[in-house]
Protein backbone atom coordinates (compact mmCIF):
# COMPACT_ATOMS: atom_id res chain seq x y z
CA UNK A 1 0.00 0.00 0.00
CA UNK A 2 2.91 2.31 0.79
CA UNK A 3 4.27 3.32 -2.60
CA UNK A 4 0.83 4.33 -3.85
CA UNK A 5 0.94 7.50 -1.86
CA UNK A 6 4.25 8.62 -3.23
CA UNK A 7 2.64 9.93 -6.35
CA UNK A 8 4.26 10.22 -9.72
CA UNK A 9 7.66 8.80 -8.81
CA UNK A 10 6.18 5.41 -8.04
CA UNK A 11 4.73 4.84 -11.49
CA UNK A 12 7.57 2.56 -12.55
CA UNK A 13 7.48 0.42 -9.38
CA UNK A 14 3.76 -0.07 -9.70
CA UNK A 15 3.86 -1.19 -13.30
CA UNK A 16 3.28 -4.90 -12.97
CA UNK A 17 0.78 -6.64 -15.24
CA UNK A 18 -2.78 -5.69 -15.75
CA UNK A 19 -1.97 -2.64 -17.83
CA UNK A 20 -4.69 -0.66 -19.45
CA UNK A 21 -3.16 0.92 -22.50
CA UNK A 22 -6.12 3.24 -23.06
CA UNK A 23 -5.53 4.98 -19.78
CA UNK A 24 -4.18 8.51 -19.49
CA UNK A 25 -3.61 9.89 -16.05
CA UNK A 26 -3.26 13.63 -15.89
CA UNK A 27 0.14 13.78 -14.26
CA UNK A 28 1.94 10.98 -16.13
CA UNK A 29 2.38 10.42 -19.81
CA UNK A 30 2.95 6.67 -19.52
CA UNK A 31 0.38 4.00 -18.74
CA UNK A 32 -0.48 3.83 -15.06
CA UNK A 33 -1.50 0.65 -13.30
CA UNK A 34 -5.03 0.20 -12.02
CA UNK A 35 -4.19 0.84 -8.38
CA UNK A 36 -2.49 4.12 -9.15
CA UNK A 37 -5.33 5.19 -11.38
CA UNK A 38 -7.84 4.39 -8.69
CA UNK A 39 -5.74 6.37 -6.25
CA UNK A 40 -5.42 9.37 -8.53
CA UNK A 41 -9.15 9.47 -9.22
CA UNK A 42 -9.99 9.31 -5.52
CA UNK A 43 -6.86 11.09 -4.26
CA UNK A 44 -8.81 13.68 -2.34
CA UNK A 45 -10.93 11.15 -0.44
CA UNK A 46 -8.01 8.79 0.17
CA UNK A 47 -5.59 11.41 1.49
CA UNK A 48 -8.29 13.04 3.59
CA UNK A 49 -9.46 9.75 5.10
CA UNK A 50 -5.87 8.67 5.73
CA UNK A 51 -5.13 11.82 7.71
CA UNK A 52 -8.33 11.48 9.71
CA UNK A 53 -7.55 7.84 10.55
CA UNK A 54 -3.98 8.75 11.54
CA UNK A 55 -5.30 11.56 13.70
CA UNK A 56 -7.81 9.27 15.43
CA UNK A 57 -5.13 6.61 16.03
CA UNK A 58 -2.75 9.21 17.44
CA UNK A 59 -5.51 10.48 19.73
CA UNK A 60 -6.56 7.00 20.86
CA UNK A 61 -2.90 6.20 21.47
CA UNK A 62 -2.48 9.20 23.74
CA UNK A 63 -5.23 7.96 26.02
CA UNK A 64 -4.41 4.22 25.90
CA UNK A 65 -0.67 4.74 26.37
CA UNK A 66 0.45 3.37 22.99
CA UNK A 67 2.84 6.28 22.63
CA UNK A 68 4.19 5.82 26.12
CA UNK A 69 4.90 2.13 25.43
CA UNK A 70 6.52 2.87 22.10
CA UNK A 71 8.71 5.62 23.50
CA UNK A 72 9.72 3.93 26.76
CA UNK A 73 12.74 2.08 25.27
CA UNK A 74 13.94 5.34 23.81
CA UNK A 75 13.45 7.95 26.51
CA UNK A 76 12.78 5.87 29.61
CA UNK A 77 10.45 7.14 32.29
CA UNK A 78 9.93 10.47 30.50
CA UNK A 79 7.66 8.46 28.19
CA UNK A 80 4.97 8.49 30.87
CA UNK A 81 4.15 12.03 29.82
CA UNK A 82 2.85 10.62 26.54
CA UNK A 83 -0.03 8.90 28.27
CA UNK A 84 -2.81 11.32 29.19
CA UNK A 85 -5.73 10.82 31.52
CA UNK A 86 -9.15 10.31 29.94
CA UNK A 87 -10.54 13.35 31.75
CA UNK A 88 -7.89 15.41 29.99
CA UNK A 89 -8.09 14.14 26.45
CA UNK A 90 -10.78 11.45 26.25
CA UNK A 91 -10.42 9.20 23.17
CA UNK A 92 -12.31 8.45 19.95
CA UNK A 93 -13.73 5.21 21.34
CA UNK A 94 -14.80 6.87 24.60
CA UNK A 95 -16.44 9.69 22.65
CA UNK A 96 -18.23 7.19 20.39
CA UNK A 97 -19.51 5.24 23.41
CA UNK A 98 -20.65 8.44 25.04
CA UNK A 99 -22.40 9.57 21.87
CA UNK A 100 -24.20 6.25 21.57
CA UNK A 101 -25.34 6.50 25.18
CA UNK A 102 -26.48 10.11 24.94
CA UNK A 103 -28.32 9.69 21.64
CA UNK A 104 -29.85 6.24 21.86
CA UNK A 105 -29.70 4.90 25.43
CA UNK A 106 -30.57 7.78 27.76
CA UNK A 107 -31.61 10.10 24.92
CA UNK A 108 -30.63 13.05 27.12
CA UNK A 109 -29.19 15.05 24.23
CA UNK A 110 -32.48 15.32 22.32
CA UNK A 111 -33.97 17.61 24.93
CA UNK A 112 -30.91 19.88 24.75
CA UNK A 113 -31.04 19.84 20.96
CA UNK A 114 -34.72 20.78 20.94
CA UNK A 115 -34.13 23.60 23.42
CA UNK A 116 -31.15 24.99 21.47
CA UNK A 117 -32.98 24.55 18.18
CA UNK A 118 -35.96 26.53 19.44
CA UNK A 119 -33.82 29.53 20.43
CA UNK A 120 -31.85 29.30 17.19
CA UNK A 121 -34.91 29.22 14.93
CA UNK A 122 -36.61 32.07 16.78
CA UNK A 123 -33.48 34.25 16.85
CA UNK A 124 -32.73 33.67 13.19
CA UNK A 125 -36.34 34.28 12.19
CA UNK A 126 -36.43 37.62 14.00
CA UNK A 127 -33.04 38.53 12.48
CA UNK A 128 -34.37 37.81 8.98
CA UNK A 129 -37.65 39.64 9.64
CA UNK A 130 -35.78 42.73 10.88
CA UNK A 131 -32.54 42.56 8.90
CA UNK A 132 -33.88 42.21 5.36
CA UNK A 133 -36.38 45.11 5.47
CA UNK A 134 -33.86 47.27 7.34
CA UNK A 135 -31.09 46.57 4.83
CA UNK A 136 -33.34 46.98 1.80
CA UNK A 137 -34.71 50.27 3.14
CA UNK A 138 -31.21 51.54 3.88
CA UNK A 139 -30.17 50.62 0.37
CA UNK A 140 -33.18 52.29 -1.24
CA UNK A 141 -33.56 55.50 0.81
CA UNK A 142 -30.32 57.46 0.84
CA UNK A 143 -31.17 59.57 3.88
CA UNK A 144 -32.25 56.55 5.88
CA UNK A 145 -28.94 54.92 5.06
CA UNK A 146 -27.09 58.01 6.37
CA UNK A 147 -28.98 57.62 9.63
CA UNK A 148 -28.42 53.90 10.24
CA UNK A 149 -25.04 53.31 8.60
CA UNK A 150 -22.89 54.61 11.49
CA UNK A 151 -24.82 52.44 13.95
CA UNK A 152 -24.56 49.33 11.77
CA UNK A 153 -20.84 49.89 11.19
CA UNK A 154 -20.14 50.35 14.89
CA UNK A 155 -22.23 47.34 15.89
CA UNK A 156 -20.62 45.23 13.19
CA UNK A 157 -17.12 46.03 14.44
CA UNK A 158 -18.10 45.18 18.03
CA UNK A 159 -17.90 41.61 19.23
CA UNK A 160 -21.66 41.51 19.81
CA UNK A 161 -21.35 38.87 22.52
CA UNK A 162 -20.03 41.65 24.76
CA UNK A 163 -23.70 42.66 25.10
CA UNK A 164 -24.46 39.39 26.91
CA UNK A 165 -24.10 40.73 30.46
CA UNK A 166 -26.48 43.59 29.52
CA UNK A 167 -28.94 41.21 27.92
CA UNK A 168 -28.91 39.07 31.05
CA UNK A 169 -29.67 42.19 33.13
CA UNK A 170 -32.54 43.11 30.79
CA UNK A 171 -34.25 39.80 30.14
CA UNK A 172 -32.69 37.26 32.48
CA UNK A 173 -31.09 34.01 31.37
CA UNK A 174 -34.07 32.28 29.79
CA UNK A 175 -35.17 31.78 26.22
CA UNK A 176 -35.49 35.55 25.63
CA UNK A 177 -31.80 36.18 26.29
CA UNK A 178 -30.74 33.47 23.87
CA UNK A 179 -33.10 34.68 21.16
CA UNK A 180 -31.80 38.22 21.65
CA UNK A 181 -28.10 37.34 21.40
CA UNK A 182 -28.68 35.10 18.36
CA UNK A 183 -30.68 37.93 16.78
CA UNK A 184 -27.94 40.45 17.53
CA UNK A 185 -25.25 38.27 15.97
CA UNK A 186 -27.27 37.22 12.92
CA UNK A 187 -29.00 40.49 12.04
CA UNK A 188 -25.86 42.41 11.00
CA UNK A 189 -24.65 40.22 8.12
CA UNK A 190 -28.24 39.99 6.87
CA UNK A 191 -28.85 43.76 6.99
CA UNK A 192 -25.42 44.67 5.59
CA UNK A 193 -25.76 42.26 2.68
CA UNK A 194 -29.30 43.46 1.93
CA UNK A 195 -28.00 47.03 1.91
CA UNK A 196 -25.17 46.13 -0.45
CA UNK A 197 -27.63 44.21 -2.63
CA UNK A 198 -29.82 47.22 -3.36
CA UNK A 199 -26.78 49.43 -3.88
CA UNK A 200 -25.36 47.13 -6.54
CA UNK A 201 -28.61 46.81 -8.48
CA UNK A 202 -28.04 47.74 -12.11
CA UNK A 203 -29.07 51.43 -12.24
CA UNK A 204 -29.91 51.17 -15.95
CA UNK A 205 -32.59 48.59 -15.27
CA UNK A 206 -34.19 50.84 -12.68
CA UNK A 207 -34.06 53.85 -14.99
CA UNK A 208 -35.68 51.95 -17.83
CA UNK A 209 -38.45 50.61 -15.62
CA UNK A 210 -39.02 54.02 -14.03
CA UNK A 211 -39.24 55.74 -17.40
CA UNK A 212 -41.92 53.24 -18.40
CA UNK A 213 -43.86 54.40 -15.36
CA UNK A 214 -43.16 51.56 -12.91
CA UNK A 215 -43.97 52.50 -9.32
CA UNK A 216 -41.72 51.84 -6.30
CA UNK A 217 -43.42 48.57 -5.44
CA UNK A 218 -43.17 47.28 -8.96
CA UNK A 219 -39.49 48.29 -9.19
CA UNK A 220 -38.86 46.51 -5.94
CA UNK A 221 -40.69 43.34 -6.89
CA UNK A 222 -39.45 42.92 -10.45
CA UNK A 223 -35.92 44.33 -10.35
CA UNK A 224 -34.50 44.90 -6.91
CA UNK A 225 -35.67 41.73 -5.23
CA UNK A 226 -34.50 39.31 -7.97
CA UNK A 227 -31.11 40.98 -8.29
CA UNK A 228 -30.74 41.12 -4.49
CA UNK A 229 -31.45 37.46 -3.89
CA UNK A 230 -27.87 36.16 -4.16
CA UNK A 231 -26.68 38.80 -1.68
CA UNK A 232 -29.54 38.04 0.68
CA UNK A 233 -28.71 34.35 0.60
CA UNK A 234 -24.99 35.02 1.08
CA UNK A 235 -25.96 37.12 4.10
CA UNK A 236 -28.18 34.32 5.36
CA UNK A 237 -25.31 31.86 5.02
CA UNK A 238 -23.10 34.12 7.17
CA UNK A 239 -25.96 34.61 9.62
CA UNK A 240 -26.44 30.86 9.99
CA UNK A 241 -22.86 30.60 11.25
CA UNK A 242 -23.11 33.66 13.48
CA UNK A 243 -26.32 32.30 14.96
CA UNK A 244 -24.48 29.13 15.96
CA UNK A 245 -22.03 31.30 17.90
CA UNK A 246 -25.04 32.86 19.61
CA UNK A 247 -26.45 29.48 20.59
CA UNK A 248 -23.20 28.32 22.13
CA UNK A 249 -22.18 31.54 23.83
CA UNK A 250 -25.69 32.35 25.03
CA UNK A 251 -25.93 28.97 26.68
CA UNK A 252 -22.39 28.83 28.01
CA UNK A 253 -23.06 32.10 29.80
CA UNK A 254 -25.81 31.17 32.21
CA UNK A 255 -28.40 28.81 30.80
CA UNK A 256 -29.81 25.65 32.31
CA UNK A 257 -30.48 23.63 29.16
CA UNK A 258 -29.33 23.34 25.58
CA UNK A 259 -26.28 21.97 23.81
CA UNK A 260 -24.05 24.87 24.87
CA UNK A 261 -25.13 24.50 28.50
CA UNK A 262 -24.54 20.74 28.29
CA UNK A 263 -21.01 21.31 26.94
CA UNK A 264 -20.29 23.89 29.60
CA UNK A 265 -21.56 21.73 32.46
CA UNK A 266 -19.76 18.64 31.17
CA UNK A 267 -16.57 20.69 30.93
CA UNK A 268 -16.96 21.89 34.51
CA UNK A 269 -17.27 18.23 35.63
CA UNK A 270 -14.33 17.13 33.46
CA UNK A 271 -16.61 14.84 31.42
CA UNK A 272 -14.44 15.41 28.39
CA UNK A 273 -16.16 12.74 26.29
CA UNK A 274 -19.51 14.50 26.67
CA UNK A 275 -17.92 17.81 25.68
CA UNK A 276 -16.63 16.23 22.49
CA UNK A 277 -20.07 14.73 21.73
CA UNK A 278 -21.58 18.20 22.09
CA UNK A 279 -18.91 19.81 19.90
CA UNK A 280 -19.35 17.16 17.20
CA UNK A 281 -23.12 17.61 17.35
CA UNK A 282 -22.66 21.33 16.71
CA UNK A 283 -20.22 20.57 13.87
CA UNK A 284 -22.88 18.33 12.29
CA UNK A 285 -25.60 20.92 12.76
CA UNK A 286 -23.40 23.64 11.24
CA UNK A 287 -22.50 21.52 8.22
CA UNK A 288 -26.15 20.58 7.61
CA UNK A 289 -27.45 24.15 7.97
CA UNK A 290 -24.83 25.68 5.68
CA UNK A 291 -25.45 22.93 3.15
CA UNK A 292 -29.19 23.68 3.21
CA UNK A 293 -28.53 27.37 2.47
CA UNK A 294 -26.06 26.39 -0.28
CA UNK A 295 -28.71 24.13 -1.84
CA UNK A 296 -31.23 26.97 -1.81
CA UNK A 297 -28.61 29.30 -3.31
CA UNK A 298 -27.84 26.86 -6.11
CA UNK A 299 -31.51 26.24 -6.82
CA UNK A 300 -32.45 29.89 -6.95
CA UNK A 301 -29.30 31.08 -8.66
CA UNK A 302 -28.49 28.31 -11.13
CA UNK A 303 -28.53 30.78 -14.02
CA UNK A 304 -26.37 33.45 -12.39
CA UNK A 305 -22.62 33.65 -11.71
CA UNK A 306 -21.86 33.57 -7.95
CA UNK A 307 -21.22 36.72 -5.91
CA UNK A 308 -18.70 37.09 -3.13
CA UNK A 309 -19.75 37.48 0.46
CA UNK A 310 -19.50 41.00 1.74
CA UNK A 311 -17.46 40.88 4.93
CA UNK B 1 -17.41 78.09 -8.32
CA UNK B 2 -19.38 80.55 -6.24
CA UNK B 3 -22.24 80.59 -8.70
CA UNK B 4 -22.44 76.89 -9.36
CA UNK B 5 -22.36 76.11 -5.64
CA UNK B 6 -25.40 78.26 -5.01
CA UNK B 7 -27.44 76.54 -7.71
CA UNK B 8 -29.38 73.45 -6.84
CA UNK B 9 -28.91 71.01 -9.69
CA UNK B 10 -32.59 70.11 -9.84
CA UNK B 11 -34.39 73.44 -9.91
CA UNK B 12 -31.62 75.93 -10.37
CA UNK B 13 -32.99 78.06 -7.54
CA UNK B 14 -30.42 79.78 -5.35
CA UNK B 15 -30.15 78.26 -1.88
CA UNK B 16 -29.53 79.92 1.45
CA UNK B 17 -26.19 79.37 3.17
CA UNK B 18 -27.43 76.95 5.87
CA UNK B 19 -29.18 74.85 3.21
CA UNK B 20 -26.00 74.68 1.16
CA UNK B 21 -23.94 73.74 4.19
CA UNK B 22 -26.45 71.04 5.05
CA UNK B 23 -26.49 69.62 1.52
CA UNK B 24 -22.71 69.53 1.36
CA UNK B 25 -22.49 67.60 4.64
CA UNK B 26 -25.83 65.81 4.54
CA UNK B 27 -24.36 62.42 5.36
CA UNK B 28 -22.56 63.70 8.41
CA UNK B 29 -25.54 65.81 9.50
CA UNK B 30 -28.05 62.97 9.36
CA UNK B 31 -25.69 60.38 10.84
CA UNK B 32 -24.57 62.68 13.67
CA UNK B 33 -28.11 63.93 14.23
CA UNK B 34 -29.49 60.41 14.60
CA UNK B 35 -26.74 59.49 17.02
CA UNK B 36 -27.30 62.65 19.05
CA UNK B 37 -31.07 62.09 19.11
CA UNK B 38 -30.59 58.53 20.32
CA UNK B 39 -28.22 59.64 23.07
CA UNK B 40 -30.63 62.38 24.19
CA UNK B 41 -33.57 59.97 24.22
CA UNK B 42 -31.48 57.51 26.22
CA UNK B 43 -30.45 60.20 28.70
CA UNK B 44 -34.06 61.42 29.02
CA UNK B 45 -35.32 57.87 29.54
CA UNK B 46 -32.70 57.30 32.23
CA UNK B 47 -33.53 60.56 34.05
CA UNK B 48 -37.32 60.44 33.70
CA UNK B 49 -37.64 57.46 35.99
CA UNK B 50 -39.83 55.63 33.49
CA UNK B 51 -37.18 52.92 33.32
CA UNK B 52 -35.03 52.04 36.28
CA UNK B 53 -31.53 53.52 35.63
CA UNK B 54 -30.24 50.23 36.99
CA UNK B 55 -31.31 48.67 33.68
CA UNK B 56 -30.26 51.21 31.10
CA UNK B 57 -27.90 53.61 32.88
CA UNK B 58 -27.44 56.82 30.85
CA UNK B 59 -24.79 58.37 28.57
CA UNK B 60 -23.63 60.91 31.18
CA UNK B 61 -23.40 58.20 33.82
CA UNK B 62 -21.33 56.04 31.45
CA UNK B 63 -18.96 58.91 30.72
CA UNK B 64 -18.57 59.57 34.47
CA UNK B 65 -17.88 55.89 35.09
CA UNK B 66 -15.38 55.87 32.25
CA UNK B 67 -13.57 58.82 33.81
CA UNK B 68 -13.41 57.06 37.17
CA UNK B 69 -12.21 53.80 35.62
CA UNK B 70 -9.48 55.76 33.86
CA UNK B 71 -7.99 56.45 37.29
CA UNK B 72 -8.28 52.84 38.39
CA UNK B 73 -5.17 50.66 38.15
CA UNK B 74 -7.27 47.48 38.00
CA UNK B 75 -8.98 48.75 34.87
CA UNK B 76 -5.66 49.34 33.12
CA UNK B 77 -4.56 45.89 34.17
CA UNK B 78 -7.72 44.41 32.63
CA UNK B 79 -7.06 46.33 29.44
CA UNK B 80 -3.46 45.12 29.35
CA UNK B 81 -4.47 41.47 29.90
CA UNK B 82 -7.11 41.58 27.15
CA UNK B 83 -4.75 43.30 24.74
CA UNK B 84 -2.02 40.75 25.44
CA UNK B 85 -4.40 37.86 24.81
CA UNK B 86 -5.57 39.42 21.56
CA UNK B 87 -2.10 40.25 20.28
CA UNK B 88 -0.54 36.89 21.17
CA UNK B 89 -3.41 34.80 19.79
CA UNK B 90 -3.95 36.90 16.68
CA UNK B 91 -0.23 37.24 16.02
CA UNK B 92 0.25 33.47 16.23
CA UNK B 93 -2.76 32.92 13.97
CA UNK B 94 -1.38 35.30 11.32
CA UNK B 95 2.12 33.85 11.58
CA UNK B 96 0.82 30.31 11.03
CA UNK B 97 -2.24 30.77 8.82
CA UNK B 98 -0.73 32.95 6.08
CA UNK B 99 2.25 30.69 5.23
CA UNK B 100 0.15 27.56 5.69
CA UNK B 101 -2.63 28.99 3.53
CA UNK B 102 -0.12 29.78 0.78
CA UNK B 103 1.30 26.26 1.01
CA UNK B 104 -2.16 24.66 1.00
CA UNK B 105 -3.17 26.80 -1.98
CA UNK B 106 -0.06 25.74 -3.91
CA UNK B 107 -0.12 22.04 -3.06
CA UNK B 108 -3.20 20.04 -3.96
CA UNK B 109 -2.08 17.10 -1.83
CA UNK B 110 -1.53 19.22 1.27
CA UNK B 111 -5.01 20.64 0.77
CA UNK B 112 -6.50 17.14 0.54
CA UNK B 113 -4.74 16.16 3.75
CA UNK B 114 -5.75 19.19 5.78
CA UNK B 115 -9.23 19.92 4.43
CA UNK B 116 -11.11 17.48 6.71
CA UNK B 117 -9.74 19.27 9.77
CA UNK B 118 -10.08 22.79 8.42
CA UNK B 119 -13.61 22.18 7.17
CA UNK B 120 -14.65 20.67 10.48
CA UNK B 121 -13.21 23.55 12.49
CA UNK B 122 -14.80 26.00 10.08
CA UNK B 123 -18.23 24.48 10.62
CA UNK B 124 -18.14 24.96 14.38
CA UNK B 125 -17.90 28.23 16.27
CA UNK B 126 -14.47 27.72 17.83
CA UNK B 127 -15.72 29.15 21.11
CA UNK B 128 -17.55 25.82 21.47
CA UNK B 129 -14.16 24.34 22.31
CA UNK B 130 -13.77 26.68 25.30
CA UNK B 131 -14.67 24.08 27.95
CA UNK B 132 -11.98 21.78 26.52
CA UNK B 133 -9.48 24.60 26.17
CA UNK B 134 -10.03 25.55 29.80
CA UNK B 135 -9.42 21.92 30.84
CA UNK B 136 -6.20 21.94 28.83
CA UNK B 137 -4.86 25.43 29.53
CA UNK B 138 -6.53 26.50 32.78
CA UNK B 139 -8.37 29.77 33.33
CA UNK B 140 -5.34 32.03 32.94
CA UNK B 141 -4.24 34.00 29.92
CA UNK B 142 -3.23 30.97 27.82
CA UNK B 143 -6.73 29.54 27.41
CA UNK B 144 -7.80 32.89 25.95
CA UNK B 145 -4.74 33.03 23.69
CA UNK B 146 -5.67 29.55 22.45
CA UNK B 147 -9.30 30.41 21.73
CA UNK B 148 -8.31 33.69 20.04
CA UNK B 149 -5.81 31.77 17.93
CA UNK B 150 -8.37 29.12 16.94
CA UNK B 151 -10.96 31.77 16.15
CA UNK B 152 -8.66 33.76 13.87
CA UNK B 153 -6.60 31.02 12.24
CA UNK B 154 -9.41 29.41 10.23
CA UNK B 155 -10.75 32.44 8.29
CA UNK B 156 -7.20 33.64 7.52
CA UNK B 157 -6.18 30.17 6.33
CA UNK B 158 -9.25 29.67 4.16
CA UNK B 159 -9.09 33.11 2.56
CA UNK B 160 -5.35 32.89 1.84
CA UNK B 161 -5.81 29.48 0.29
CA UNK B 162 -8.68 30.58 -1.93
CA UNK B 163 -6.64 33.65 -2.92
CA UNK B 164 -3.87 31.41 -4.24
CA UNK B 165 -6.42 29.19 -5.97
CA UNK B 166 -7.95 32.11 -7.83
CA UNK B 167 -4.62 33.36 -9.22
CA UNK B 168 -5.07 34.42 -12.80
CA UNK B 169 -4.15 31.31 -14.82
CA UNK B 170 -3.36 33.35 -17.94
CA UNK B 171 -0.73 35.38 -16.11
CA UNK B 172 0.93 32.23 -14.86
CA UNK B 173 0.92 30.70 -18.33
CA UNK B 174 2.45 33.82 -19.84
CA UNK B 175 5.14 33.94 -17.16
CA UNK B 176 5.91 30.26 -17.66
CA UNK B 177 6.21 30.64 -21.39
CA UNK B 178 8.73 33.41 -20.74
CA UNK B 179 10.64 30.90 -18.63
CA UNK B 180 9.88 32.41 -15.22
CA UNK B 181 11.02 30.17 -12.37
CA UNK B 182 8.55 28.81 -9.82
CA UNK B 183 9.82 31.29 -7.26
CA UNK B 184 9.43 34.17 -9.69
CA UNK B 185 5.87 33.12 -10.57
CA UNK B 186 5.04 32.91 -6.89
CA UNK B 187 6.56 36.23 -5.86
CA UNK B 188 5.38 38.32 -8.82
CA UNK B 189 1.98 36.78 -9.69
CA UNK B 190 0.56 34.48 -7.02
CA UNK B 191 1.50 36.50 -3.93
CA UNK B 192 0.35 39.95 -5.16
CA UNK B 193 -2.92 38.42 -6.37
CA UNK B 194 -3.47 36.84 -2.97
CA UNK B 195 -2.96 40.00 -0.90
CA UNK B 196 -6.60 41.24 -1.08
CA UNK B 197 -7.80 37.79 -0.01
CA UNK B 198 -5.33 37.70 2.86
CA UNK B 199 -6.64 41.05 4.07
CA UNK B 200 -10.24 39.87 3.85
CA UNK B 201 -9.19 36.91 5.98
CA UNK B 202 -7.29 39.14 8.39
CA UNK B 203 -10.40 41.29 8.89
CA UNK B 204 -12.68 38.32 9.47
CA UNK B 205 -9.99 36.86 11.71
CA UNK B 206 -9.72 40.04 13.77
CA UNK B 207 -13.46 39.93 14.42
CA UNK B 208 -13.28 36.32 15.49
CA UNK B 209 -10.24 37.06 17.65
CA UNK B 210 -12.06 39.82 19.52
CA UNK B 211 -15.02 37.49 19.94
CA UNK B 212 -12.62 34.94 21.40
CA UNK B 213 -11.29 37.48 23.92
CA UNK B 214 -14.81 38.41 25.06
CA UNK B 215 -16.24 34.90 25.28
CA UNK B 216 -13.10 33.43 26.78
CA UNK B 217 -13.11 36.03 29.53
CA UNK B 218 -16.86 35.81 30.11
CA UNK B 219 -16.58 32.04 30.45
CA UNK B 220 -13.66 31.72 32.82
CA UNK B 221 -11.01 34.25 33.71
CA UNK B 222 -9.36 36.12 36.51
CA UNK B 223 -8.73 39.41 34.68
CA UNK B 224 -9.46 41.22 31.46
CA UNK B 225 -12.15 43.46 30.03
CA UNK B 226 -14.54 40.54 29.51
CA UNK B 227 -14.01 39.63 33.13
CA UNK B 228 -14.72 43.25 34.08
CA UNK B 229 -18.05 43.36 32.22
CA UNK B 230 -19.09 39.91 33.45
CA UNK B 231 -18.38 40.99 37.03
CA UNK B 232 -20.15 44.31 36.54
CA UNK B 233 -23.12 42.53 34.98
CA UNK B 234 -23.43 40.19 37.94
CA UNK B 235 -23.47 43.18 40.30
CA UNK B 236 -25.86 45.25 38.12
CA UNK B 237 -23.26 47.97 37.43
CA UNK B 238 -24.84 48.67 34.06
CA UNK B 239 -22.67 51.72 33.42
CA UNK B 240 -19.47 49.70 33.77
CA UNK B 241 -20.84 47.06 31.39
CA UNK B 242 -21.70 49.74 28.82
CA UNK B 243 -18.26 51.28 29.15
CA UNK B 244 -16.65 47.87 28.60
CA UNK B 245 -18.83 47.28 25.53
CA UNK B 246 -17.80 50.72 24.20
CA UNK B 247 -14.14 49.80 24.57
CA UNK B 248 -14.67 46.56 22.67
CA UNK B 249 -16.51 48.56 20.01
CA UNK B 250 -13.63 51.04 19.78
CA UNK B 251 -11.12 48.17 19.64
CA UNK B 252 -13.05 46.56 16.79
CA UNK B 253 -13.22 49.82 14.83
CA UNK B 254 -9.53 50.59 15.39
CA UNK B 255 -8.39 47.12 14.31
CA UNK B 256 -10.47 47.24 11.14
CA UNK B 257 -9.25 50.77 10.36
CA UNK B 258 -5.62 49.70 10.87
CA UNK B 259 -6.06 46.71 8.57
CA UNK B 260 -7.76 48.90 5.97
CA UNK B 261 -4.82 51.33 6.11
CA UNK B 262 -2.35 48.45 5.71
CA UNK B 263 -4.34 47.09 2.79
CA UNK B 264 -4.36 50.46 1.05
CA UNK B 265 -0.60 50.65 1.45
CA UNK B 266 -0.11 47.21 -0.08
CA UNK B 267 -2.59 47.87 -2.85
CA UNK B 268 -1.31 51.28 -3.91
CA UNK B 269 0.30 49.99 -7.07
CA UNK B 270 -2.93 48.45 -8.34
CA UNK B 271 -4.89 50.57 -10.81
CA UNK B 272 -8.45 51.33 -9.70
CA UNK B 273 -10.95 48.96 -11.29
CA UNK B 274 -14.27 50.57 -10.51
Amino acid sequence: MGPRFRGDDSVEDERRGNLNTADFTPATSGQAPVMLRLYLVHERAILGALMVVLFLIAWEGLERGWWAQALRPLIGSAAERWQLKPIFISSPTLVAQSAWRMYFVTGEIWRDLAWSGLGYVLGLAVAIAVGIPLGLAAGWYRRFSYAVEPLLTALNATPQVAFLPLIVIWVGTGLGARVLIIFLLAVLPIAINAHAAVRTTDARLIKVAASFGAGDWRLFRTIILPSSLPFLLAGLRLAVGRGMIGVVVGEIYGSAAGIGAMISQAGARFQTDKVFVGVLTIVAAGVILVEIVRRIERRVEAWRPPVEDTP
Amino acid sequence: MAISATLDDAGGRPRSLPARLYLAHERLAIGGGTLLALLLAWEALGRSGLVDPLFISSPTQIVKTGWQLGHDADFWNDLRVSATEFLLGYGAAVAIAVPLGLAVGLSKRLQYMLSPFVDTLNAVPRVTLLPLIVIWFGIGIWSKVAVVFLGAVIPILINTQSGVKTSEARFIRVARSFCASRGKVFSSIVLPGTVPFIFTGLKYGAGRALLGVVVGELYASTAGLGHLIADAGNTFQTDVVFFGVLIFMAAGLVVVALLDACERRFEKWRPAVH
